[in-house]
């Protein structure tokens, strides 16, 4: 797997394309227990967004989450495609991003999919 | 960590926006070893779901006019109406103690325990032969999340169906939908129930669920300065219509002067883009339309005075006028 990728233990998953650009989105776990959803919040662009703060939320049959960024920056793009159809996460949770940050100025507590892993297993 | 303590909290206010910053409160402090039940009331009111449209789901023009109120929740799901007769109900806890099947249980052996025979429908709502009296809705916010429903007593069904009943087949919205359901009061089932006798039932319930005594919160006892700013934010107007969901809106009517179609696309509760069409000769209007409604609040009062703008500019009151009624009418 790449390099690049990283998680978070409230289950982002973060894809640097670059030292300062990531795209961020939710874990296959967490889209698994949120079970299907029904709306996702996002941030607009140019949006500020901070490592370890609330930058979406997401509404699935079970409840409402709040999805944590796991770097601090701001946001270059958002995935439209998600507003119209919010299960796109649940076929794919690693492809659906929800948005492109730049200017990453912080990056919080990353995990190695390894470590990820191990994480969830418990 | 299991549950070791119960708490609970009874409030007496009504206002809608407080009782949401307390339920707010209670999720930010609540301890990794308990489960805090709280029992609340709203006088009139519509509650929509996090990602709903207000102007979709409830007939918002009638409902101010009648003096309720309009609340949007944290939790997910459909529109719900809410007074005297209904009683809200909260399980605030961690996720390790979360368990949507202990805590309908409490409810579901409150009810039976009023002799009234109680079961779970669905996902999420608890009904009474087949007939819907308790929905519920969930939320969580890094390790605390909260569950939280109605119970229909002995609510005023004709409010019900009058302010959630919306037919607006014009209005195309992102976010979510409510799905209609056949509903029951419980009083229904047993003539002599209380608002007061459920509560206690509840209570009851509740400690024989989990296995300890509960222990009352004081409201009293609460930081009022808190409470006080999430009251102002559960009623400010960006909160409760100016939420980023983006929908459009189609008003058309035939006057003597012509017909008027005005084509309305609002996001964040503001019109972002407005067409207008018509087959009047009065074109002048019609161009100004676009340029004085985009900018303006998705309300009847701020178009209103958007209109009244236009009448200063160009005059043409009997026109304007027509216009206002329509979105008076309409919006």
């Amino acid at each position: 797997m790449s390099k690049e990728l990283y998680f978070t233990k409230t289950h982002e998953w973060v894809r640097f394309i670059d030292e300062t650009t990531a795209r961020v989105g939710i874990t296959e776990f967490a889209q698994g227990e949120l079970g299907d959803l029904v709306f996702i919040n996002l941030p607009e662009k140019g949006d500020e967004v901070i490592a370890g703060e609330s930058f979406a939320d997401v509404e699935s049959v079970k409840a409402v989450s709040n999805v944590y960024s796991p770097v601090s920056g701001t946001v270059r793009a958002v995935n439209e495609n998600l507003l119209d159809q919010p299960e796109l996460v649940n076929m794919d949770a690693m492809e659906a991003w929800f948005i492109e940050v730049e200017n990453i100025s912080e990056k919080g507590e990353l995990l190695t999919e390894e470590e990820y892993m191990k994480l969830i297993e418990e | 960590m299991t549950v070791r303590r119960l708490r609970y909290c009874i409030t007496n206010e009504t206002y809608p926006y407080r009782n949401l910053a307390l339920e707010e409160y209670l999720l930010h402090n609540v301890a990794e070893d308990e489960c805090i039940l709280y029992l609340w009331q709203n006088e009139k009111t519509v509650v929509i779901g996090r990602n709903q449209n207000p102007w979709k789901e409830c007939k918002v023009k009638e409902l101010n006019e009648d003096g309720g109120r309009l609340v949007r929740r944290l939790s997910g799901g459909g529109a719900v109406y809410h007074d005297l007769g209904n009683l809200n109900f909260t399980f605030v806890l961690t996720k390790e103690n979360y368990n949507v099947d202990r805590q309908l249980d409490v409810i579901i052996r409150a009810v039976n325990g009023l002799g009234i025979e109680a079961e779970r429908s669905g996902r999420n709502d608890i009904t009474v032969c087949g007939r819907k009296f308790s929905g519920n809705a969930f939320y969580s916010e890094g390790i605390k999340c909260y569950h939280h429903g109605t119970i229909l007593v002995d609510a005023d069904m004709s409010n019900l169906s009058k302010y959630l009943n919306v037919s607006k087949t014009k209005l195309v919205s992102k976010g979510v939908d409510s799905v209609r359901t056949r509903v029951a009061n419980l009083k229904e089932y047993r003539p002599d129930l209380t608002i007061n006798m459920l509560k206690e039932e509840l209570l009851k319930a509740f400690g024989e669920t989990y296995g300890h005594v509960p222990v009352r919160i004081m409201e009293e006892d609460l930081p009022q300065d808190a409470l006080k700013a999430g009251e102002k934010k559960f009623s400010s107007w960006e909160w409760i219509y100016g939420r980023k969901i983006e929908f459009s809106d189609n008003l058309e009517r035939r006057f003597d002067w012509g017909d008027i179609e005005l084509q309305l696309v609002v996001e964040g509760g503001i019109i972002r883009d407005c067409r207008a069409y018509s087959d009047s000769l009065d074109i002048d209007i019609f161009g100004l339309l676009p340029k004085y409604l985009s900018g303006c609040r998705f309300t009847p009062e701020d178009m209103e005075k958007a209109l009244r703008r236009i009448e200063t500019e160009i005059g043409n009151a009997r026109i304007i006028e027509d216009i206002i009624r329509l979105i008076n009418e309409e919006v």
